[in-house]
């Protein structure tokens, strides 16, 4: 393949002006500007009239015909409630999950007991789940929200701040594993856990807070 | 009230209201990314009907996993990837299209102004038929570059991939560009 001269990449990508090139590649460079302008002329103009009604009614038209939930109805029930309640197997191999319980951060308060968590857990809860406290200080919000993996990324576990110190807390039950989670500030501001000691890119230029469970037994 | 009620609400409280069951809000977030997202497709399908069918398809796709958007206060990136991930599809999916070049007009046609016309269109159809020729990746990077006019930092975060990689997609595209446009004079 033949290559173009990387001053000219260069050019094009805007990191040289026409005079920063020898004479003998300005006429290139200009026959370039040519073809790439005609390349943005002809640009679509973008979605045609009606297409968002269209959207819209493929939408319902999907829903009725398939009797798929739609996001209106996940939201009413909690994801992280049917996360919870759903019947599942973690492999957690010992040696990792020892390496991990060192390299991250791990909260465990404790194995589930049933009693003085302010939560009702449903007796399908997998054996060894246990509670974990979320806490943030998010001073001067109206409402502090937990999502993560466990609540499949909705902002569904309210944290509360009953003496209106800023410090918001929760718990929360979880399997064993290692759980991503961010904090969603007064339902629109995503932060991750500025106490996490590891978090990892989002794809989406922010970064998600890790957290390692690891299951206690004998108590 | 009027005020809070006519200011624009964030990405983020949209989706907030759209998985509440807000119709209006999933409109809304429809609105507000429905040309970024035809554009790309257009372009990527080569046609105004597979966009339509690709874009409304990525679309109730992203409606039915709305719970799923990680960080709904940058919605419009995951539409994106959402999009161009069905174009992928869409293209894998289907024969490639290869146009003849009898269809082409030729670059050497007519003088004067309506030759002028003829000999626009002549280039424009080379170059959509050398583009479509490109890898996907290269096509999608010089996409987004030459003809939707984004950032290297604007497509690293619509798409997950870093500046330096990207650019040497772009750097490519052009090569190619350069050498499917020598074959087709």
């Amino acid at each position: 393949m033949s290559e173009i001269d990387q001053r000219i990449q260069a050019y094009l990508d805007g990191e040289l002006r026409l005079q920063d090139l020898p004479l003998g590649l300005r006429q290139k460079a200009e026959e370039w500007d040519r073809l790439l302008g005609e390349v943005s002329r002809s640009a679509p103009a973008g979605a045609p009239v009606g297409f968002e009604s269209r959207v819209l009614g493929a939408i319902r038209e999907s829903r009725s015909s398939s009797g798929a939930q739609g996001p209106d109805s996940s939201a009413r029930r909690p994801a992280w409630l049917d996360w919870a309640v759903r019947p599942r197997s973690v492999r957690v191999s010992p040696i990792a999950a020892l390496g991990l319980a060192a390299a991250l951060a791990l909260v465990v308060l404790r194995p589930w007991t049933g009693t003085g968590t302010g939560l009702e857990m449903d007796p399908g809860v997998p054996a060894g789940s246990v509670y974990v406290q979320f806490v943030v200080q998010a001073d001067g919000a109206e409402s502090v929200h937990l999502a993560g993996d466990f609540s499949e990324w909705q902002p569904a576990i309210e944290l509360s701040d009953p003496d209106g110190d800023g410090v918001w807390s929760g718990r929360v039950p979880l399997e064993p594993g290692v759980h991503e989670y961010m904090f969603v500030i007064d339902g629109s501001e995503w932060i991750s856990d500025p106490n996490a000691a590891v978090s990892r890119d989002d794809g989406f230029g922010r970064q998600n807070s890790l957290l390692a469970v690891t299951e206690i037994s004998g108590t | 009230m009027l005020g809070a009620e006519a200011r624009q609400r964030t990405d983020a409280e949209l989706v907030r209201d759209s998985l509440a069951g807000s119709e209006a809000a999933f409109g809304e977030i429809v609105r507000r990314y429905q040309d970024l997202l035809y554009r790309h497709a257009e372009r990527m399908s080569g046609g105004a009907d597979d966009a339509e069918d690709i874009v409304q398809t990525a679309l109730i796709k992203a409606h039915r996993n709305l719970a799923g958007c990680q960080n709904p206060s940058r919605v419009g990136a995951w539409l994106f990837r959402i999009t161009a991930n069905a174009c992928k599809d869409h293209l894998k999916g289907r024969r490639r299209n290869r146009l003849s070049l009898d269809d082409v007009p030729s670059l050497e046609t007519g003088v004067g102004d309506p030759g002028e016309a003829l000999d626009l269109k002549g280039i424009r159809a080379r170059i959509d038929l050398a583009l479509r020729r490109l890898p996907f990746e290269h096509r999608e990077a010089f996409v987004m570059k030459h003809v939707e006019g984004l950032s290297y930092q604007e497509m690293g975060e619509l798409l997950g991939v870093s500046v330096p990689a990207l650019k040497m997609r772009v750097h490519r595209a052009r090569d190619g560009l350069q050498e499917l446009l020598e074959d087709l004079k």
